[in-house]
């Protein structure tokens, strides 16, 4: 993990608001670097006093982690692992479709948070019959993830975020995250930023 | 190498302002918070740093998350700002938790922002000159209605000018045009959105005594069964479901002819789906009677208490009191008297099982044990099928086990949309031209107008056209209407005026369309009336459980745009009538006051206490928070006391003031039926309400998260009519008929496309669909007779039918979702 100074974490309350002022496009995905484990992004917010002067962008960044082998990847077995940050719930799964953002020989395999963006209920049912993970326990929203997450009823605000794959030889890697993740206002939030100039 | 740029919301600083306002959509309202501040500034995620007071990543079940369609940018006070629209936390009702549906959880995305797909609404009026709407200067355009309204009063008489309008669009709207329209002009011509006359939509339950929103959600909470029918809770009044029935662990009875979520729930969880064939509600409801009365399992006491006998039903003074009233004996000896009543007479009727029949007898009266608290809950899949039979039928149900005026005991509606329908005058009776049996009925305003005798329509708030039966056939007479006699050629206010008087003197029609975006009807409009709506005025309106709440001004109107009751106001003084002087919505919200005194929404003691501390009505009221007070409102010294049920009191709305029973003819209904039900190939095509999305659409069709979810109107069909018809998930189908019957009871087409969703949710032989997609006009394979039902002049706008063919396929399968919705 990228070794951050105190002073660069501090930033995150206020990074994305200054950056996203001077139009500087933020985050990336660092696929250079493998993660062993999710972040641990903190469960406590920053205290800031003094706002330090922002550098010319303060990204957060994802990390790229092994999430599964090819191999192991079975059509009714989801997998499930935390990413970008720790508690942030993901699943794996292998559609009986190919589909424009799956991964594998077979262009099946997917990957989206497990966490309802409803009220945040944890969707510990995968209907692998119809691609759907759902009905949430708490009220009952069901996704579709064969078609990009999207809730086929319930009453979810938001497509299930998307984990974004990619394969080298028989590793599974989680590269970033589309949409935003039930319970933060930033993806990142809590995560180490780093500083591009 | 990938890039992905991290979600993130602004969250609203400590300083953010924050309104209050509701759910514009669904009857339940959900109470809500918007909060607003300049772009460019944020708060924290710390409790301490933003206005929500919440630590993010908030928890599960917080309710106070902010997903990506909570958040918006409006134009308020001249300026840009952020808007979030969350749950309210401080509600003490309804929504309490922080909890949504999937409509009201988006409402940010309502707002108008030119940089999203709600750029095309309405910001200036237009004038249809040489066939295209452009604009013109709203004096030019409240010269044209006020003259062309007042030379067709004058040369036509009142009942030549009509106004179909909304019934529920906030108090103050509704106030303003039927001051004009009722209390000055006193035209009869005026109806609601969803039905071609005025009057009452649940006749036969009005006729019981007991008012269709009598109850309370926490009767929901409190009673033991649940029947409901014709309505998905779930989907179409979702909070009132996850918030109150399914915590409250009651038993359902769900009858409807479709396996929606809500009849797989009920299945679930130790009750029963009473899964009927459509239009035999009656035959299910009058064995329900007959068996509770064979068994001895009817509330005894309540009937013998509080139920009219003949003398006293003799003492009614309403006609169809007097005609259609029945006492206990009566119905006793109605429903005995018919085979199709018996529990295999009404299976072979209804297609519902005689042991489910029998058994929801038991679970709604104890079946002889102990008597539970049942509730019956219906809406339009009830009452838009066979409308005064299928109320009274349910309503006799109600009154035979006592479900009224008790805590988790009711009967009532569901709730179509919310209630803000204070009129300021009463209904011209005298002057319809319609009748049953020699008594008045309010006049079917579309049969008038296909008749020729409406020379000018306003159009207010509503997809006219898309919503009346026979739609196609009734858009056809109106385009023969407006192009008869001149059409516009000028933007010269004087040359537009003449044209279009012309045209009203040679038979011809004149439409305005006063709204907020473009929907299926503009295009007959001559006039656009640019409307200012939701959150962006403030506005006072009810709930299905008549609460009512404030709803605060949030955004500015766009570009040029006026909320409605200014348009009228305008429109009245320029035509010469008094009395819409107001200067905002809470001087017509408090002349409305006293309007509402006596009934269901009575707020006149809130309006009352105010002007008495020199205080404005609109501020007392929005010290009640989301939470709001319950109508009729009384007073106790200076505090103000909602009524959280009626009936309370054991009294009903009779001259008896107890409850009665109601003539259920079956004998009506079937030959109605024989009338309506398909023909040669043709296959029910049932409409109604779906989860994502509200009534015509005029909001989420112009919202990215509804239009992924269903790009175009669906048809369900069973997986082995599919199979039969060869049919497959994301086939585009015709859907037609050459057995619609239109406005003057002639035979006419319709034909509709939308995309096959084969599911179980409808058993063979029927289909379903929505009913106001725009371009899909479902309602043009529904009748358009209101003589079918003379008593009350109502569509039967769930009994629909046609052939289904494949004509194509479309490029839906892989981004629209075919999984079935009914997966508990």
């Amino acid at each position: 993990m990228t070794d951050l100074t105190r002073r660069e974490f501090l930033l995150i309350g206020v990074a994305g608001g200054a950056v996203a002022a001077v139009g500087v496009i933020v985050p990336l995905s660092r696929m250079g670097e493998t993660e062993q484990a999710a972040i641990d992004g903190g469960s406590t917010p920053p205290t800031t006093t003094t706002l330090p002067q922002p550098p010319a962008a303060v990204v957060g960044f994802f990390p790229k982690l092994k999430v599964a082998s090819l191999s192991d990847v079975n059509a009714n077995e989801p997998i499930k692992f935390d990413y970008p940050l720790q508690g942030q719930r993901n699943v794996l799964v292998k559609l009986d479709t190919p589909v424009s953002y799956g991964i594998g020989p077979d262009e099946n395999i997917v990957s989206f948070s497990s966490i309802c963006t409803h009220m945040g209920c944890v969707l510990d049912q995968y209907m692998p019959e119809h691609n759907a993970l759902g009905p949430c326990p708490c009220h009952f929203s069901t996704f579709d993830l064969a078609n990009n997450g999207m809730v086929t009823l319930g009453q979810a605000t938001q497509n299930l975020p998307q984990v974004l794959l990619s394969v080298e030889d028989d590793d599974i890697y989680a590269t970033g995250v589309i949409r935003l993740v039930y319970g933060y206002a930033d993806t990142l939030q809590g995560a180490p930023m780093v500083e591009v100039s | 190498m990938s890039f992905a740029q991290p979600a993130r919301i602004p969250l609203p600083p400590v300083d953010a302002e924050v309104n209050i306002i509701c759910c514009e959509y669904c009857p339940v309202a959900c109470g809500y918070k918007a909060y607003t501040w300049p772009v460019g500034e944020e708060g924290g995620p710390a409790a301490s740093e933003n206005a929500l007071g919440a630590d993010f990543p908030t928890g599960t079940l917080s309710g106070s998350w902010v997903s990506e369609n909570m958040h918006n940018v409006i134009t308020r006070n001249g300026q840009t700002q952020n808007v979030i629209v969350i749950p309210d936390h401080d509600i003490e009702a309804v929504n309490i938790g922080g909890t949504h549906s999937v409509r009201g959880g988006a409402l940010a995305k309502k707002f108008y922002n030119p940089n999203s797909p709600t750029s095309d609404r309405f910001q200036t009026p237009l004038l249809r000159v040489h066939g295209d709407l452009i604009p013109i200067s709203w004096d030019m355009a409240t010269d044209l209605v006020a003259r062309l309204s007042t030379h067709t009063i004058d040369n036509h008489g009142e009942l030549a000018w009509g106004m179909k309008i909304y019934s529920y669009q906030f108090y103050e709207n509704v106030f303003a045009a039927s001051k004009l329209a009722l209390g000055n002009i006193e035209t009869p011509n005026y109806s609601p959105h969803h039905a071609p006359a005025e009057g009452d939509d649940v006749p036969g339950l009005s006729d019981t005594g007991i008012d269709a929103f009598a109850a309370t959600f926490e009767d929901d909470r409190e009673a033991d069964v649940i029947m409901i029918s014709g309505s998905d809770p779930y989907e179409t009044k979702t909070v009132r479901f996850t918030t109150w029935q399914q915590p409250g662990g009651a038993k359902l009875i769900y009858v409807d002819p479709r396996k929606t979520f809500t009849a797989a729930y009920a299945m679930k969880n130790g009750g029963i789906h009473l899964q009927l064939k459509p239009g035999t509600d009656v035959a299910l409801y009058n064995a329900l009677v007959r068996e509770i009365i064979d068994q001895g399992w009817e509330d005894k006491a309540f009937i013998s208490k509080y139920v009219a006998n003949r003398s006293e039903l003799d003492g009614e003074t309403k006609w169809r009191r007097q005609m259609f009233g029945r006492s206990f004996d009566e119905i006793r000896e109605y429903v005995f008297s018919r085979e199709e009543f018996t529990l295999q007479g009404a299976e072979r009727e209804t297609g519902v099982p005689a042991q489910l029949i029998r058994e929801a007898a038991a679970m709604l009266t104890g079946g002889g044990g102990p008597q539970p608290k049942s509730m019956i809950l219906f809406e339009k899949g009830l009452y838009w099928s066979h409308n005064y039979e299928n109320t009274a039928a349910i309503g006799n149900l109600g009154v035979l086990i006592g479900a009224t005026g008790q805590v988790g005991r009711a009967t009532g509606r569901m709730g179509g949309h919310q209630r803000g329908g204070q009129k300021a005058a009463g209904y011209p009776m005298d002057k319809s031209p319609h009748f049953f049996e020699g008594n008045p009925v309010e006049m079917d305003t579309e049969r008038w107008l296909v008749e020729g005798n409406t020379r000018f329509r306003w159009v207010v708030g509503t997809n006219w056209i898309g919503a009346m039966g026979a739609t196609q056939a009734l858009a056809a007479r109106v385009r023969e209407l407006i192009s008869t006699g001149p059409t516009v050629s000028s933007t010269n206010v004087d040359v537009a005026y003449e044209q279009l008087r012309a045209r009203i003197d040679e038979g011809g029609l004149v439409v305005v369309h006063q709204e907020i975006y473009p929907n299926d009807s503009t295009q007959y409009a001559d006039l656009v009336l640019a409307a200012g709506a939701w959150g962006e005025e403030n506005y006072a309106r009810n709930n299905a459980e008549r609460r009512l709440r404030l709803y605060e001004k949030i955004s500015d109107t766009p570009g040029q745009s006026i909320p409605d009751w200014k348009i009228f106001a305008t429109i009245g003084k320029r035509m010469g009538f008094g009395g819409f002087d107001w200067k905002d919505t809470n001087e017509i919200f408090e002349e409305a006051g006293p309007k509402s005194a006596g009934g269901r929404r009575d707020f006149s003691a809130l309006v009352e206490y105010a002007q008495e501390k020199g205080l404005r009505a609109h501020d007392v009221l929005r010290e009640f928070g989301t939470t709001g007070i319950q109508t009729p409102i009384v007073r106790d010294g200076d505090n103000l006391v909602g009524t959280p049920r009626l009936h309370a009191d054991m009294k009903w709305k009779t001259n008896s003031g107890k409850a009665n029973f109601v003539f259920p003819d079956w004998d009506a209904v079937a030959e109605r039926n024989a009338i309506l039900a398909p023909q040669g190939d043709e296959v029910w095509v049932l409409n109604g309400r779906i989860n994502h999305v509200w009534n015509n659409l005029s909001d989420f069709a112009r919202r990215e998260y509804a239009t992924q979810r269903w790009p175009m109107n669906f048809l369900e069909i069973n997986p082995d009519d599919a199979k039969k018809w060869d049919m497959v998930s994301g086939d585009l189908l015709s859907i037609e008929s050459n057995n619609v019957i239109d406005q003057l009871g002639n035979k006419t087409t319709g034909s509709f496309t939308a995309v096959a969703y084969v599911s179980d949710t409808v058993p063979t032989g029927v289909t379903f669909t929505y009913f106001l997609f725009p371009g899909s006009p479902a309602n043009s394979v529904t009748p358009g007779d209101s003589n079918l039902q003379p008593i009350n002049l109502r569509y039967n706008f769930k009994l629909g039918k046609g052939t289904v063919t494949k004509i194509g396929t479309t490029d839906l399968v892989g981004r629209m979702s075919f999984v079935p919705r009914n997966l508990v």
